[in-house]
């Protein structure tokens, strides 16, 4: 399972994609090997959980 | 010997790698282990000396460490130690234990495999269990799903024993170019029958999984079962040279290229990591800039407890976490979340807080 946190920031929105089961950060890099699962894990049909706010744990 | 045989002799060595580079693995000599001892080590993890990774189905369970058990004589102060601590003494078809070491395609091009040049491998290294038997190192191609095994036999229990293995060119399917996995080298350690109930695929095929481990003896079947390995080295041709020694300094450099572990030195007084800046009373954002260029931008973790600080104030860090918009393979953007007590614009550093387990994990291995 993942989270999306969603930030405003520099008149963007930052996002921050957490694997829940451990809490790490994954970086939005098709050479990096968790990305690459959670890319199949959304061709499964999967959706992250997406959050809203200031507090990437609200 | 005439000079000109020498300055021919050195040549030829040179082109075969043999004076410098010629090993394609990273801490054979197992002297860099920044994750420590790793207890309950299974499918997927690494531990004691970077780069070496247990890929496992069934029952295993390892302690992955970085222990000072060697060969006697031959150069080593470390070794990788595997050493089972939940056993599978009844193998299902589909158990199976090992280690693996993954390598990117473009450190591979030297070996020429796909075309009529296609080189010969040998990999050398020393093992010591406590199950003897035979057991069987994997080549497998991750490009093309193709596979190559060779057997070798542990002849006494517990003791260091050196193993050269010779693996042949294979003219079909080249290795990519590029950053990603191409060539896993997989120790067994156990296999169940969907490994075994084949015929060893002694020259390079398609990968058929029946083929993998066959007569792979089960040396996990107890939890008084260790395995030790130092020495290891991958080189062009059929023979075995003299194990290629690097500096700590050197072989660090490059397992930092797939993680990296920052953190403020107790040793040193907790000096900063970083500088962040606030936007709120309990959030600031900074940039971590790696030590070296990693091979992808990281995944990020940490363990422990951080603060920030000024001149007046300490206050603890609730959470990083990683933009994952604004992450390469140089530096990182972080969301710093503390409770209270932040200035909006004023900077601040990034320290561990007094907590000598407290680090930051950048983790791009293959």
């Amino acid at each position: 399972m993942y989270r999306i946190i969603e930030k405003s920031r520099q008149g963007s929105t930052s996002q921050f994609l957490i694997r829940l089961e451990d809490n790490a950060g994954i970086p939005f890099d098709n050479a990096n090997t968790d990305y690459q699962e959670y890319l199949e894990w959304l061709a499964e049909g999967n959706e992250p959980e997406v959050i809203n706010g200031d507090s990437p744990y609200a | 010997m005439s000079r000109a045989r020498d300055l021919a002799d050195l040549a030829g060595s040179a082109d075969a790698g043999g004076i410098t580079g010629k090993n394609l693995i990273i801490n054979g000599a197992m002297q860099v282990a920044q994750r420590g001892t790793v207890t309950g080590a299974t499918h997927d993890s690494y531990g004691g000396p970077d780069r070496y990774k247990i890929s496992e189905s069934g029952d295993t369970v390892f302690t992955m460490s970085k222990d000072s058990d060697t060969p006697t004589g031959k150069g080593f102060a470390n070794s990788l130690k595997l050493d089972v601590t939940t056993a599978d003494s009844s193998l299902a078809a589909s158990d199976y234990a090992s280690v693996i070491y993954n390598i990117e395609g473009q450190d591979l091009q030297r070996i020429k495999k796909g075309t009529s040049s296609a080189e010969s491998v040998t990999l050398s290294f020393y093992i010591k269990s406590t199950i003897t038997g035979t057991y069987v190192v994997q080549l497998y191609d991750n490009d093309n799903n193709r596979s190559v095994s060779k057997s070798y036999t542990v002849s006494s229990a517990d003791t260091w024993e050196k193993k050269t293995l010779t693996f042949p060119a294979d003219t079909t399917g080249a290795f990519d170019n590029d950053n990603a996995l191409s060539l896993l080298i997989r120790w067994w350690f156990a296999a169940g029958t969907d490994y075994t109930s084949g015929t060893l695929a002694t020259s390079w095929e398609s990968y058929n999984g029946a083929n993998a481990a066959v007569g792979q003896v089960n040396a996990v079947n107890s939890a008084s079962n260790n395995i030790f390995i130092t020495g290891v080295q991958l080189e062009l041709g059929e023979q075995a040279t003299p194990f290629e020694h690097r500096s700590y300094g050197d072989e660090l450099a490059r397992c930092q290229r797939y993680f990296q572990k920052l953190y403020s030195d107790a040793a040193y007084g907790y000096p900063s990591l970083f500088v962040s800046i606030a936007t709120a009373a309990t959030q600031s954002y900074g940039v971590a800039q790696f030590i070296t260029p990693m091979r992808a931008a990281p995944t990020f973790s940490t363990t422990g407890n951080f603060r920030l600080t000024d001149q007046n104030i300490a206050v603890a860090i609730t959470s990083f976490t990683l933009d994952s918009g604004r992450s390469g393979v140089l530096s990182g953007e972080f969301n710093i979340q503390t409770a209270s007590g932040l200035t909006a614009l004023q900077t601040y550093f990034v320290h561990n807080n007094n907590d000598t387990s407290a680090a930051l994990l950048f983790s791009a291995e293959l």
